[in-house]
């Protein structure tokens, strides 16, 4: 029973953490971060689920596409919602990602269709024998793409131009622009990331449980939790947190029972911030007076 | 009065609805119409307005800590869902109703006190998921704990309250909520207007300033949160009768939301918001009951308009059309100045600070700091850029923690936070003035006057004789603008004064002034002169941190120099304007020469590479650079020099794009570049190497080095450039691969400047490139300046170390107070006194 609930844990987490990854990577470039990841998230399953079942693209033209739509809503969400508060000092940006969090699972409930739908994918068919316990592939399949795309992420921070960029950016604002950084853009483009991301996430667990217009919401939350719980301005930390508030959850879920996981996980983060108040791998904040 | 008839209708209008009688008839009659309406409606619309009355309490709550203390809260259903349960949970077990109301009310009181300790020690996106966290913890709670609250099945089946013998069904309770609301309104009122609620506004509007007048920010946060979820406490309590059956479902996380989407829909922050953004959460859904479906949408679109639109919500958007500001100014009362600041009644008291010192990350910002401000004196504190000024003004006012030594008044005080300092005496202003922007002048100061003490609650506002004490202090300060204007609205000098009057407004025995003068004008900074002595004269210990020089010398008595975080000298301002050390600390005067070029430059006739004309830009009022017309030709190396605070970073800055807007012409190989943003402006060529280095501190020296190529087009060969770069700067070359912040703040100069070189751009400027530097490192650098200018690399030079800049560099430009007040070839101004006048202050007695 162990190996199984692991399995499970490590995939939820995994994609926790992918998705605490996106609130990392514009919290770090700009100190904002998109509160309805969990409608991003959405936003892949739904039109991953529009293009491969309902319009019956192929798997290799309809996941490209449907991670296109998310980026192009990470900068919407950006250059609407965030933006224009943000440039002004306020933090009303807040609010404003919430409340386009609602408004999209809405227009999607009601364009979409309020019915849960199953994506179907050839890697939840056939359960097959791992570790002494029956698993769906895709359940192995899941962190194992979590965690190569958290190291494409560092890859591409450490090797490439917009990579650099990013990471200047995140240091050294002012010095960046002043070595031509067009750090707005960068920002914006770190927008587009955080809900690719989310995409990825919402087409993978997709096949495991349903697509729907409001799966996205309580993910979203867990997913900011775990950014929170490893310390935001840490990206190996909110991966790590992701995959162990999965592992807690898949444990207290199978040992203790399913309604005490939500009470137990996030006692842990209350507890965890209370001893360490910039999260598990979190750095503090230099204040300035 | 008869200022009515010189101002018409609006005034009057805005006098009537910001008079606290208008807000107590208004809510009176709010309720007793509700009371009305629930009297003679049919069962539904009782239920409505139940409803209604249930939210509006909430919004009062969550008023009170987005409003008033700038908190964010997700998880207010979590204290309604206490309210609700253990009203629920008593009733069943035979309690009284109005018993099990009033535990309802303390103990979510009492879970908002355990929620808030941990959650107000972090801010922003910590804060919210707290919040969060609470919110699912307690609706899960609620499904999880079967034996008390039934679980999923909930709990149904209360007795009615009953009080003197009536059974209260839903009539009753409906009119129960509206007196909450009712009550919480008046609540609100008496609150915001008192004490509390100002120090509450004051908290979220700057923590810093809030601590610096003996304010506890974390103890008023704290008051704020339990306030707010007693409110909510309480109105769950009302909950319970009214639906006569809960289940975790009546309790989910997204009512939170709603509740907060109520507030800021109507207008945070003000009293009425909660009621008008309660109409809209309760009562447009059945308005519209034909759109049910789309209840969400309708909302999640309402709060993306109001945030988008009008900010200030439904009530705060209308009352911008009205409002009027009264134009009346402080009225002087004629006090004594000493009288008005205490300094009759006690004993004046002394600050001693001895062998004071901190370090952070192991560089040693201030090391056996001792100094003594007697009471009555101006006590000065200068030193060149970066020579631990302002840490040791962090110090004394208790925002740093030094490591070791003594701050003394009557007993030793270091180590005590900021809010406890203030509380022993020691006010301070800041370089970049802390008013509570959003507070009008008068309660700016009226907050300050408690120096943190509070008084009761619901203490009122602030009775005639405040205002009076309040006024004299402004009129003191030479504030003649009106004292119910938004500080935050208020010209810079002025802002300058207020702060001052609300550092005063504490009854100080010690005054910290970070750089008064910084910003302001000729004439401002005479009136300031003048002020600053009066305050000595009443007996107030005066510490005084600022550039002027002619300011520092004629008014202090005594003047400590730090350099490098070490006091080199202390004395009279005489002796000081001839000590050698402080020359050669403020000068750079050292026996290390820079290179001259051989043979002479010959200026004029070229192409400029960078010009601007009538360049002028500022913060705020003040201009900070006027009028500047400066030009570099193709090869030449200038400097730019002057005191601190005249206005060479600013220019810099604005050169740069950093700085925007700016009036004036900016021209780069003659082509504006005035409207660009500094990475356009770095793409068309201009390298800043910027003060302070801002190397990237988690990258690699080698990243940082190509970081710098970021603009290159041409083909880059990375391995040549940068070795030869690093053949340039050989001590870089053992840390190629080490993350750049781990450097020696010389190491980290040098990278800078390889980092401004590799993007070959047309023109280098160079901000402070010596600043904090080690004598042997400054002549390593400017060694590696003088090979550059040998080889033709355009330069232009800021450096506080005027003659040894003046070595190296072809012409220099002199600024004063934002102007050029002189400018020539260097052979020229090395013979000129002017410089030195201008660094150090012309002779006092000449004056």
């Amino acid at each position: 029973m162990i190996a199984s609930t692991l399995i499970t844990g490590l995939a939820l987490g995994s994609m926790y953490g992918l998705m605490a990854l996106g609130f990392h990577v514009t919290y770090a470039v700009s100190k904002t971060v998109n509160f309805s990841q969990g409608s991003s998230m959405m936003f892949g399953a739904v039109m991953g689920y529009t293009f491969m079942v309902t319009l019956g693209w192929p798997f290799w033209l309809g996941i490209p596409a449907a991670l296109m739509c998310c980026a192009a809503l990470g900068l919407a969400v950006e250059r609407f919602l965030v933006r224009p508060f943000a440039s002004r000092g306020s933090d009303a940006w807040l609010m404003a990602t919430v409340a386009g969090g609602i408004v999209l699972d809405n227009v999607i409930l009601f364009t979409f269709g309020k019915e849960p739908r199953s994506l179907p994918s050839p890697f939840v068919e056939n359960a097959i024998e791992f570790l002494g316990t029956g698993a769906y592939p895709l359940q192995l399949i899941i962190p194992v793409v979590g965690l190569a795309i958290a190291l494409g992420l560092t890859l591409v921070t450490t090797r490439t131009k917009l990579g650099k960029a990013m990471l200047a950016s995140a240091q050294r604002p002012e010095a960046a622009r002043l070595v031509g950084v067009n750090t707005q853009a960068v920002i914006a483009a770190s927008f587009a990331i955080s809900a690719l991301f989310a995409g990825v996430a919402g087409l993978l667990i997709a096949p495991l449980f349903n697509v729907s217009a409001g799966m996205g919401v309580v993910f979203g939350i867990k997913a900011f939790a775990a950014a929170i719980l490893g310390g935001i301005n840490s990206a190996w930390g909110v991966m790590i947190a992701g995959i162990l508030y999965g592992c807690v959850e898949a444990l207290t879920t199978a040992y203790i029972g399913s309604s005490y996981t939500q009470i137990v996980s996030f006692s842990i983060v209350i507890l965890v911030l209370v001893f360490v108040p910039n999260g598990l791998f979190g750095r503090a904040e230099l204040k300035k007076v | 009065m008869n200022d009515t008839t010189t101002f018409p209708i609006r005034a009057r209008l805005t006098r009537l609805l910001s008079h606290p009688a208008t807000s107590v008839v208004s809510i009176v009659t709010l309720t007793l119409l509700t009371i009305l309406l629930a009297l003679n409606a049919n069962g539904y619309l009782v239920f409505i307005l139940a409803l209604f009355a249930m939210n509006v309490t909430v919004g009062v709550g969550l008023n009170i800590l987005l409003g008033l203390s700038g908190q964010i809260s997700f998880g207010h259903v979590g204290f309604f869902a206490i309210g609700a349960y253990t009203t629920a949970i008593m009733v069943l077990a035979g309690f009284d109703y109005w018993l099990a109301f009033l535990v309802s009310g303390v103990l979510s009181a009492l879970a908002g006190m355990l929620l808030a300790m941990p959650a107000l020690r972090v801010a922003g996106p910590y804060l919210a998921m707290m919040t969060i966290a609470f919110a699912f913890i307690v609706e899960h709670a609620a499904i999880e704990l079967r034996h008390l609250t039934g679980g999923h099945n909930g709990l149904m089946g209360f007795p009615a309250p009953e009080l003197g013998g009536r059974m209260f069904f839903e009539t009753e309770v409906a009119i129960c909520a509206a007196v909450l609301a009712g009550v919480s309104l008046l609540f609100f009122l008496r609150l915001s207007r008192g004490r509390w609620g100002t120090a509450m506004r004051a908290v979220a509007d700057s923590e810093v300033a809030a601590q610096s007048i003996g304010l506890n920010p974390f103890a008023i946060k704290t008051v704020a949160f339990v306030l707010s979820a007693l409110l909510t406490g309480l109105a769950g309590a009302l909950f319970t009768p009214l639906q006569m059956f809960i289940s975790p479902g009546s309790f989910p996380f997204f009512q939170s939301i709603l509740f907060l989407l109520a507030v800021i829909v109507g207008g945070t922050g003000r009293l009425f918001g909660p009621v008008v953004g309660s109409l809209i959460v309760v009562l447009l859904p059945e308005v519209l009951s034909g759109l049910a479906e789309y209840r969400l949408l309708i909302f999640g679109g309402i709060m993306l308009g109001v945030l988008l639109l009008a900010p200030k919500g439904v009530v705060g958007g209308l009352m911008q059309y009205i409002n009027f500001e009264d134009p009346t100014p402080a009225k002087s009362s004629g006090k004594e100045p000493a009288a008005l600041l205490g300094g009759g009644d006690a004993a004046p008291r002394g600050l001693k600070i001895t062998d004071l010192g901190i370090n952070f990350g192991g560089v040693q910002a201030a090391k056996n700091v001792s100094f003594t401000a007697p009471p009555g004196r101006v006590t000065s504190v200068i030193g060149p850029n970066g020579a631990g000024k302002t840490t040791v003004l962090n110090m004394v006012s208790g925002f740093y923690k030094p490591d070791s030594g003594r701050i003394e008044m009557d007993r030793d005080l270091a180590g005590n936070a900021a809010f406890q300092m203030a509380r022993s005496g020691i006010a301070r202003t800041y370089q970049t003035t802390q008013l509570f922007e959003d507070l009008s002048v008068r309660d700016n100061i009226l907050i300050a006057l408690g120096t943190g003490h509070l008084g009761w609650l619901l203490g009122g506002a602030p009775g005639d004789d405040q205002i009076a004490i309040t006024d004299d202090l402004l009129a003191f300060v030479g504030y003649k603008g009106p004292v119910a204007r938004r500080a935050g609205d208020l010209p810079h000098v002025d802002k300058r004064l207020v702060e001052i009057a609300r550092a005063l407004a504490t009854r100080p025995a010690v005054l910290l002034l970070d750089e008064p003068a910084a910003g302001l004008m000729h004439s401002d900074k005479e009136a300031l002169t003048a002020l600053i002595r009066k305050i000595a004269e009443t007996g107030v210990a005066v510490v005084l941190v600022e550039h002027d020089m002619s300011m520092i010398m004629s008014i202090s008595d005594e003047i400590v120099v730090l350099d490098a975080g070490v006091p080199i000298k202390t004395g009279v301002p005489s002796e000081v304007q001839n000590d050698a050390d402080v020359r050669r600390a403020y000068l750079g005067d050292s026996a290390y020469q820079g290179r001259k070029r051989v043979g002479e430059w010959k200026h004029g006739g070229k192409k400029e590479v960078l010009s601007t004309r009538g360049l002028t830009a500022g913060y705020g009022a003040a201009a900070a650079l006027e009028a500047v017309d400066v030009s570099v030709e193709p090869g030449e190396m200038v400097a730019v020099l002057g005191a601190n605070g005249a206005g060479k970073s600013t220019m810099m800055r604005a050169l740069s794009g950093l700085h925007r807007p700016v009036s004036g012409a900016i021209l780069l190989d003659l082509a504006p570049i005035d409207e660009l943003q500094a990475h356009q402006i770095a793409q068309a060529g201009l390298a800043l190497v910027p003060e302070g280095r801002q190397v990237f501190p988690l990258m690699s020296v080698r990243d940082n080095i190509l970081m710098g190529a970021y603009t290159r087009r041409d083909d880059l060969d990375r391995e040549a450039e940068i070795d030869a770069l690093l053949a340039r700067f050989p001590r870089l070359r053992d840390r190629i691969d080490a993350p750049a912040g781990v450097l020696s703040g010389g190491e980290q100069q040098m990278l800078a400047i390889a980092r401004g070189l590799i993007a070959n751009p047309r023109i280098l400027l160079l901000d402070e490139p010596s600043l904090g530097l080690a004598p042997s490192i400054i002549a390593e650098l400017y060694d590696v300046l003088a090979d550059l200018r040998d080889e033709g690399v355009t330069v232009l030079l800021v450096d506080q170390m005027a003659t040894l800049a003046l070595t190296i560099a072809d012409r220099a430009y002199v600024l004063e107070s934002g102007h050029v007040v002189k400018s020539g070839l260097s052979a020229d101004l090395q013979k000129d006194s002017s410089i030195e006048k201008a660094y150090l202050g012309s002779d006092v007695a000449a004056e």
